[in-house]
């Protein structure tokens, strides 16, 4: 799936991807890739610029942590992050039960006698 | 939350050298890329130490790592709007911490004018033009408060709910910024103007800090105000 197809759905995605728990940044790629089943496979380093913007949003917050001897930026939801995830959920709820339903092959057309 | 901190060690010639070219495309004052870059080291490294421990050899890891990231234009141009919106709301933030105290010393240097609180036709012993240029100086100084606030409100939380216009915040911290510029450098002029006719109904001391107090901010605004216009230009 190319970016310009997930355009506008990337912030909800990584809200979802996050809320497990707190994810650094090559975590949150992998999630991506697993959760997507392979399907979602974007340019890795573009995905970091939406992380900062959530994070000016409030809806993130990150921490520079090093466990393991690498100093990594650790991003987790907050408060606000988790309202804002549950918000994208039932508007792509009602839209993709909407477009599902017009894509839907219509039934034949009943012919007159 | 703190730095960023030495680099990685296990840094390999490939991906610095791929950092570099990002860390070249970065828009604005290098002194902020420092953390971006070493959040782009610490996910490349992740992501060689993956491919290696899936079975790569390490120079074709790093390869592979840095191809997932992606061209180092398009990495680079993806935190342009980032840089901007972080850039304003530092000048934003500043222009409104820095105006009340500059303002407070314009006050303390003008005490001794016979201006007192009330409306202007009601200030005694002013010529016209002393009170056209203060109520101009204050209008200037409410135009950047105006444009500040906007440009902090435009970075911050609120952007959970406003349409995503990148240009918005800078745009309002150059505004501001020059606001602050039109504010001192007239209060300037009307103080060199005070000195030239009535030297005596100024008081000293303040009137000395308050000179050297806008002259500061009247060059840093002045500077503030032009990178934020270069880095709104910057943003397409």
């Amino acid at each position: 799936m190319r970016a310009e197809t997930l355009k506008g759905h990337l912030d909800g995605i990584l809200l979802a991807v996050l809320e497990p728990g707190p994810r650094h940044g090559y975590a949150i790629m992998e999630a991506l890739r697993v959760r997507s089943g392979g399907q979602v496979d974007l340019p890795t380093g573009t995905v970091y610029p939406a992380l900062h913007r959530l994070e000016r949003a409030g809806l993130v917050q990150a921490a520079w942590s090093a466990a393991g001897g690498r100093r990594r930026r650790v991003y987790q939801l907050t408060p606000a992050g988790r309202r804002a995830l549950d918000a994208e959920r039932s508007t792509w709820r009602d839209f993709s039960a909407a477009v599902s339903a017009l894509l839907q092959p219509a039934p034949p057309a009943m012919s007159s006698p | 939350m703190s730095g960023p901190g030495p680099p990685d060690p296990g840094t390999g010639p490939t991906i610095d050298r791929y950092l570099a070219e990002v860390t070249a495309r970065l828009s604005g004052p290098p002194r902020g890329h420092a953390g971006i870059v070493a959040e782009l080291r610490s996910g490349l490294l992740d992501a060689a130490d993956a491919h290696r421990s899936a079975g790569l050899p390490p120079d074709q890891a790093d390869l592979t790592a840095i191809r997932e990231f992606g061209d180092p234009a398009q990495v680079a141009s993806g935190f342009t709007a980032e840089i901007a919106a972080g850039q304003a709301r530092r000048v934003a933030v500043i222009l409104l911490v820095t105006g009340p105290l500059v303002g407070l010393l314009w006050i303390a240097a003008a005490a001794r004018l016979g201006i007192r609180i009330g409306l202007p036709w009601h200030w005694t012993g002013l010529s016209p033009g002393l009170r056209v240029g203060i109520l101009l100086v204050a209008g200037a100084a409410g135009v950047t408060a105006w444009a500040a606030m906007l440009g902090i409100a435009g970075t911050g939380r609120l952007t959970r709910w406003l349409p995503a216009r990148p240009r918005r915040a800078p745009t309002a911290a150059a505004v501001a910024g020059f606001g602050a510029v039109g504010a001192d450098g007239l209060g300037l002029v009307l103080l060199a103007a005070q000195l030239a006719t009535a030297p005596g109904k100024l008081s000293p001391v303040p009137a000395a800090a308050a000179a050297a107090a806008g002259t500061a901010r009247l060059m840093l605004a002045n500077r503030a105000a032009r990178r934020c216009l270069a880095s709104r230009a910057a943003l397409t």
